[in-house]
């Protein structure tokens, strides 16, 4: 999934022009220094959130002007301070004092900056992704360990979104140099302190994480007694409540939960930010959404193959066989895309699909025949014995995929009159469920809302600076917490 | 670290070997923190190895389980199997698990153990106290003493708390000394469970007696806190052995300051025994009576101080040297209101009361007689009262005052009525003389309540005796109210139910709540049940938990001024504790009860809970104050005034602003009175809004469309910001004592109650207090010296007086145009002189000369002056306007130079820091290490040979009267001084 979003991530790159210059840049980041300081004053983390909405489109910024970081750090830290030498070795930058000398005034504000966690830990985290970005991945390795010893030292909650951000970076370093399990044992004991200290950004983050360096090595049972035994934050940014669902539905499928796994990867597409950044992860759940659908029997509607960018051909084609229950068709087309569903780590859910395949076939002919010989079956679909045919239609009626008896002394199936489903009790229960949805959707839409406190009304002027700042605050949030996912 | 999966040590578990099990065990212990989520899975397979007696390394499972249940978040199993663990369990590590659990441990411990304290079945696991000890130890050994004193408090373990004390008091007396006090004023915030609080303190008193140096006032402090008079008794006898005379002294100025007068009675009584046997002794030994030093006199002089004559003395002696009333804000508001109606009579009177309070001058009736004659009924009986709050303290002269008044005399019965409640007023909490005479009154008449005019005189006799024989639970006394209650007439029996309360405060006497309860219940009349309520309310003053019953009992009855009396007893029974469940209690009441009356009481009763944690109130009933009921906003506006009274607390006044212009006339006339008790005595130098809610209360009585009632509170509130003659606050927390004022919160709770009946409102003069700084000899006279004040003067300066009025000023400008008619007079005259020039002229010539060489000097002095007085004035003005864009409180800052004031003299309580005694003049010198205090203080005399003037009081100055004889018993010196007058 990454790999995509890396693709895409940097045509938007080529799409943002390179004209800023980088006395801009610097000032961006200054400022963003600035809100850092306030969400630590005033323990408000939306701050922090207006900043990372900011981050996206910076990085790019970053990569193509490499000079920038090494300006900044020289001007926030005092000359020879012990993080300043490592940040500006990992950039491959020398200190320098020319600018120090420009604008005091301006040094000493900044310096002022330095002294908070937040706006240090920010800075930290620029260098890590511009790194990253420039896939230097041996000198973020190295720098990491120094953040990890950086957080260690700090419990305040205004850091939370900033840590959960850099575990996030830390962990995708090491996947991208295929060192899975070194960084497992940092994730659990900062995922303890997290926990601990109610920093629920960190934990869900981190559980996301560990969830996937466990699918990633495909240590199927870790993950799930990890899911079995944490709760996971309720009030965690949506975009880790999605990842989470659709890591969530990844290990239940495997598991061959199928009914919950198709819940999660659901609650995971419409949990995901509807925008672009966040394609590439939808288009995996999507994907997933897909094969676990059919391994439910269920055959996905045309729309979802056409409605989303990218590519869903060969997705497309096993549906296809699933549907006409061809077999051959089926063989053909695993053979074709093979290497494409290991890519999309399906693999081994798509061959699962086999059955399925053979279930649609018994089932398009139980609805187009009230009674057929299992010879007939057994030829129909290239099946290799009339025995087996027996088992695999009686398996069918078990399983409930068709509603049909077996006549085993003369070897024939006969179906059964379909019900009227508006007679039973299912559409009731489908209402409801549906109900029950639209409810807690307007519960949770109306705990979520923000009023503006009466206490301010006594001075207008910085009543106007915060409605301002409110407003900013509520784009960020609406347009909220997209950037995790271009990565 | 690259274990993958802990499958294979799960699978050694099961092994049949032990030494194999033992292997896995410490394997998974070593990673249990990566793979737990994997452990957690066989953790039934590790509880059968732990549970399994014979297997040998047991406590290695418990640690592992325990660490298991750390990692899956369930403290509570992590904590019991860590106990298991025993050894393994390493308190010493530096990790987060050992800092979670042993955190876990200790607060596990705290709970248990404060079960245990309130049931003795409860058994707590060694392991977790040994833990917890351990813990402790730590501390101590670290010198981390108030932590550990802070722990072992909140785990109620006394016996710990007594042996760090008791090593300290070894080690260091001077830290011990600290560290008790610390834990003094722990147990008064920390500890809500009373009966632990006693212990403690008790066990304190037994420390502090152990100590070398004995500090005498910490005793006193814990005495009043137990209100135990056993140990008062024991402690004056220890300091007349000792012959402390002048720590004796202190200690019982202490003693009447903040001691209910129950505990006083006794003490007295128990002295007044010691003393008959201490004449014998000296008798014996053959020592003179006359020397000072022998204990007979030492007890006497205490015995007198207990008494409260000395201080009331002085503190009415302070009031009347110092009076600084404006009497032209008091005139300007009487004639805007005159003659409308009986409401504004009262206002008038009550504002009247409440600035002369306590200073003895009653000139403003005596000038008014005219206005004074309109009074009708029980306005008349209100202005009768006043002369009470008045005199309020005059122990000496105060009958004779009100005995034109008294019944007896010729008067109406409502005069009569009201100077018998003046007269309690008078002996409030010091009613030994007068209670009797009330009493008498109340024996004749309390049957014959019903018929009219004995039923006025028996409300005022009632609530007289109520406030002069506060919380001396005198049965006698109480019996006779309740006949007056039986005779079922709602005029006195509103006042007896009262009184019964205020005669039994904080006794919680089962027997009288439950008479009271009975007969609420029965009558008809709504006025006695309110009485009867609040007397109830009253009864239960101070005793928390065990209220509750009564409490819970109130509010559930269906009459809602049963309720409303439930409300009460909640705030007065956690009056200052802020306890949060009573506080929960009131917020429930506040929102949701169907009567309004018990809302506004509920809303109230925040007020009360949060007297010291005031700086919380605002907060808390901020929403309050914007709620749809107008009577939930009057209650915020009170609860505000009384829980941040006399403190100006900004945030409370900025809650309170909006409620001054609110649409509701009551719910302003709360807030104006509210915003007076907060603002009271402060002047526009260190609060400047204090000008605006002046002028707004002057406008508010000025106003012609404002309604009546929010007049009556803005003539109240004209009264109460200027009380006292500027020199009493209303002080609900006494500083010397960390105790509450129980004296001035009964007068706010009275004073609540004017809201129906209006002659309630002079109760609110029991809250004032003095604020003075009164120096006294051993002798019990005050010396003129002077004190160091370090700070600006005009941050404590009386506010400025109300200019007269303005049309005063064109008179001035027409003698400056005199001045040249003068001279076209002179003219004119020279002229005349010129053509007579008489002999007779001559003389008139040379005045004429006189008059003309003056006249225009003087005009162009006048005129200069007043420019110069404009420059100032209008700087003063943009200054002003400066200061009031910021409207903050001016912050007091220390200054090197100070400034001198009086013995005697006035001294606010955020000044009182920054006073202090004149080292290089050492001759008075504070028995008690001065720290900023206020009040009456014992001074020693280094010089006592020299002659000193002395501040001749108010009682010396009415030396015709017939005194007390205690007062005349001192010394022959003090004799002798009297025969000279």
């Amino acid at each position: 999934m990454s790999e995509k979003q890396d693709v895409l991530m940097k045509d938007a790159e080529d799409v943002s022009s390179h004209n800023d210059s980088v006395d801009a840049i610097v000032k961006e980041i200054e400022a963003s220094f600035v809100l850092l300081s306030k969400a630590a004053s005033s323990f408000d983390n939306r701050y922090v959130s207006k900043v990372f909405r900011d981050l996206g489109p910076l990085r790019r910024k970053l990569v193509t002007n490499k000079s920038v970081l090494p300006l900044v750090i020289n001007r926030l830290y005092p000359s020879a301070h012990g993080n300043k030498l490592y940040l500006l070795k990992a950039l491959d930058a020398t200190e320098t004092d020319e600018r120090m000398d420009v604008d005091e005034k301006e040094e000493a504000v900044a310096s002022a900056n330095a002294s908070t966690p937040e706006v240090e830990l920010y800075l930290h985290l620029l260098v890590q992704v511009s790194l990253l970005d420039q896939n230097e991945l041996e000198k973020v390795n190295a720098l990491n360990d120094n953040i990890i010893q950086l957080m260690k030292l700090y419990n305040r909650r205004s850091l939370d979104f900033i840590q959960a951000k850099i575990w996030f970076f830390i962990s995708r370093t090491k996947e991208l140099l295929n060192d899975l399990l070194s960084i497992r044992s940092e994730l659990l004991s900062s995922l303890r302190t997290a926990t601990l200290r109610h920093d629920t950004e960190t934990t869900a983050s981190i559980i996301t994480l560990l969830l996937r360096n466990y699918l990633l090595s495909h240590d199927i049972s870790q993950a799930s007694n990890l899911v079995e035994k944490t709760d996971f934050p309720e009030n965690a940014g949506n975009a880790l409540v999605a990842r989470y669902y659709y890591y969530l539905a990844r290990i239940n499928a495997i598991q061959l939960d199928y009914s919950s796994a198709h819940e999660c990867v659901i609650a995971a597409i419409r949990k995901a930010p509807q925008t672009h950044l966040a394609n590439g992860f939808i288009q995996s759940a999507t994907k997933l959404s897909i094969i676990i659908e059919l391994l439910m029997g269920d055959i996905p509607e045309l729309k979802v193959f056409k409605k989303q960018s990218g590519s869903f051909e060969a997705y497309f084609n096993v549906t296809k066989a699933v549907k006409l229950g061809d077999l051959n068709l089926f063989g053909e087309v695993l053979n074709k895309y093979e290497d494409l569903f290991k890519k999309d780590d399906n693999f081994t859910l798509v061959s699962r699909l086999r059955q399925n395949v053979i279930k649609t076939g018994i089932r398009i002919i139980s609805l187009s025949y009230s009674k057929i010989s299992l010879k007939d079956i057994c030829i129909k679909l290239h099946l290799d014995s009339e025995e087996s045919t027996e088992y695999i239609v009686s398996k069918a009626i078990r399983d409930g995929v068709i509603e049909a008896s077996i006549n085993h002394q003369k070897g024939y199936m006969q179906s059964k009159e379909l019900l009227d489903v508006y007679s039973t009790k299912l559409p009731q229960n489908e209402f409801d469920q549906r109900i029950k949805f639209c409810l807690s959707l307007h519960n949770d839409s109306v705990k979520s809302m923000r009023y503006p406190s009466d206490n301010d009304n006594k001075d207008d002027a910085s009543k106007d600076d915060s409605k301002e700042d409110e407003i900013d605050l509520l784009k960020a949030i609406e347009e909220g917490d997209l950037d995790d996912f271009m990565d | 670290m690259t274990l993958v999966s802990a499958a294979p040590y799960l699978a050694l578990l099961g092994e049949e070997d032990t030494s194999l099990k033992a292997y896995a065990l410490t394997s998974l212990n070593d990673v249990v923190d990566q793979l737990w989520a994997e452990i957690a899975n066989s953790i039934t397979d590790l509880e059968e190895l732990f549970e399994d007696s014979s297997f040998e390394k047991r406590s290695l499972a418990a640690l592992v389980i325990s660490k298991v249940y750390y990692n899956l978040g369930d403290f509570e199993a992590s904590v019991r199997y860590s106990l298991y663990a025993g050894d393994e369990f390493n308190i010493e590590e530096q990790s987060q698990y050992i800092e979670t659990i042993v955190s876990q441990c200790i607060n596990l411990y705290n709970s248990s153990s404060q079960k245990k304290f309130l049931d003795s079945s409860v058994s707590i696991d060694p392991r977790l106290t040994a833990i917890f000890e351990k813990m402790l130890e730590k501390c101590i050994k670290a010198n981390e003493l108030r932590l550990a004193l802070g722990i072992s408090l909140e785990s109620y373990r006394l016996d710990i708390v007594e042996a760090i004390l008791g090593q300290q008091i070894k080690e260091n007396e001077e830290n011990a000394l600290a560290l008790i006090n610390y834990v003094l004023i722990c147990s008064n915030t920390v500890i809500s469970n009373t009966q632990f609080r006693t212990k403690v303190l008790n066990t304190l008193i037994k420390l502090l007696l152990s100590l070398k140096s004995q500090d005498f006032f910490t005793i006193v402090k814990i005495i009043v806190q137990l209100n135990d008079a056993s140990l008062a008794t024991e402690l004056f006898k220890e300091l007349v052995t000792k012959k402390e005379a002048l720590i004796a002294y202190q200690a019982s100025f202490d003693l009447v300051n903040t001691a209910p007068q129950q505990l006083l009675d006794t003490v007295i009584d128990d002295l007044t025994e010691l003393s008959k046997s201490s004449s014998n002794l000296d008798g014996v030994n053959g020592t003179t009576h006359t020397s000072n030093d022998a204990p007979s006199t030492i007890i006497k002089k205490i015995l007198l101080i207990l008494s409260g004559i000395p201080s009331s003395d002085l503190d009415s002696t302070f009031l009347y040297t110092n009076n600084n009333t404006d009497i032209s804000i008091l005139n300007r508001t009487k004639n805007l209101l005159e003659g409308r109606s009986s409401i504004f009579h009262s206002a008038v009177t009550f504002a009247n009361a409440f600035m002369h309070a306590g200073t003895t001058d009653d000139s403003f009736f005596r000038k008014n007689l005219e206005w004074l004659g309109r009074a009708t009924n029980w306005s008349k009986f209100s202005a009768t009262a006043a002369l009470g709050v008045i005199h309020k303290g005059n122990l000496s002269q105060g009958r004779n005052i009100l005995k034109p008044y008294l019944p007896g005399s010729s008067g109406a019965p409502h005069t009569k009525g009201g100077s018998l409640f003046a007269l309690g007023l008078i002996y409030a909490g010091h009613g030994r003389e007068i209670v009797d005479y009330l009493k008498s009154y109340i024996d004749e008449h309390g049957n014959s309540a019903g018929s009219n005019d004995t039923d006025v005189m028996l409300h005022g006799a009632a609530l007289g005796a109520g406030v002069a024989g506060m919380a001396s639970r005198s049965e006698s006394l109480y019996e006779s109210l309740k006949v007056v209650l039986y005779s079922d007439s709602a005029v006195s029996g509103q006042a007896a139910g009262l009184a019964m309360g205020l005669v039994m405060l904080g006794s919680g006497n089962e027997q009288a709540v439950n008479d009271m309860l009975t007969y609420a219940q029965e009558t008809q009349h709504e006025n006695i049940i309110r009485g009867l309520a609040i007397g109830i309310a009253l009864l239960n003053y101070g005793r928390e938990g065990k209220a509750d019953a009564v409490i819970d009992k109130l509010m559930e009855q269906e009459s809602s001024i049963l309720r409303y009396g439930g409300t009460f007893t909640i705030s007065l029974a956690y009056a200052g504790t802020g306890n949060n469940g009573a506080i929960k209690k009131l917020l429930h009441y506040a929102v949701s009860d169907p009567s309004d009356d018990v809302r506004r009481a509920a809303v109230m009763g925040l007020g009360f809970l949060l007297i010291r944690d005031y700086t919380a109130a605002p907060q808390i009933v901020e929403l309050l104050s914007q709620s749809h009921n107008p009577h939930v906003r009057y209650g915020t506006a009170l609860a505000l005034g009384i829980s941040c009274a006399g403190r100006a607390y900004s945030p409370a006044i900025e809650v309170l602003e909006p409620l001054t212009k609110d649409p509701v006339d009551f719910v302003r006339q709360g807030a104006l009175m509210a915003s007076a008790m907060i603002l009271i005595q402060q002047n526009e130098f260190a609060y400047p809004k204090v000008k605006d809610f002046t002028k707004q209360y002057a406008d508010t009585v000025k106003n012609k469309h404002e309604d009546a009632l929010a007049k009556f509170g803005a003539t109240l509130a004209q009264g109460i910001i200027d009380a006292g003659g500027r020199n009493v606050t209303i002080h609900l927390e006494n500083a010397q004592t960390n105790t509450l004022n129980i004296k001035a919160i009964v007068g706010l709770t009275v004073f609540a109650q004017s809201w129906y009946w209006f002659p309630l409102a002079h109760f609110l003069s029991l809250s004032f207090a003095p604020t003075s700084i009164i120096g006294v000899r051993g002798d019990l006279k005050a010396p003129k010296f002077e004190l160091n004040c370090h700070a600006k003067p005009e941050l404590f300066q009386y506010p400025p007086k109300v200019e007269e009025t303005k049309e005063k000023q064109p008179d001035k400008i027409a003698t400056a145009v005199l001045s040249t008619t003068a001279r076209a007079k002179t003219r004119a005259k020279k002229k005349l002189s010129k053509k007579s020039e008489g002999e007779s002229a001559s003389k008139v010539k040379d005045e004429d000369k006189i008059e003309v060489d003056e006249e225009p000097e003087k005009a162009l002095e006048k005129a200069s002056d007043k420019s110069e007085k404009e420059t100032p004035a209008e700087k003063d003005e943009s200054k002003e306007t400066k200061e009031q864009k910021s409207n903050e409180p001016a912050p007091i800052r220390y200054s090197k130079t100070p400034f001198k004031i009086n013995n005697l003299s006035r001294v606010l309580p955020i000044q009182s820091n920054y006073v202090s005694f004149i080292k290089e003049d050492e001759r008075f010198v504070p028995v008690r290490k001065f720290r900023g205090a206020s009040g009456v203080i014992v001074l020693e005399d280094t010089k006592p040979d020299e002659e000193a003037e002395i501040i001749k009081t108010v009682r010396q100055l009415n030396t015709t009267e017939a005194p007390i004889p205690e007062a005349f018993t001192l010394s022959e010196e003090d004799l002798k001084e009297l025969e000279d007058d």
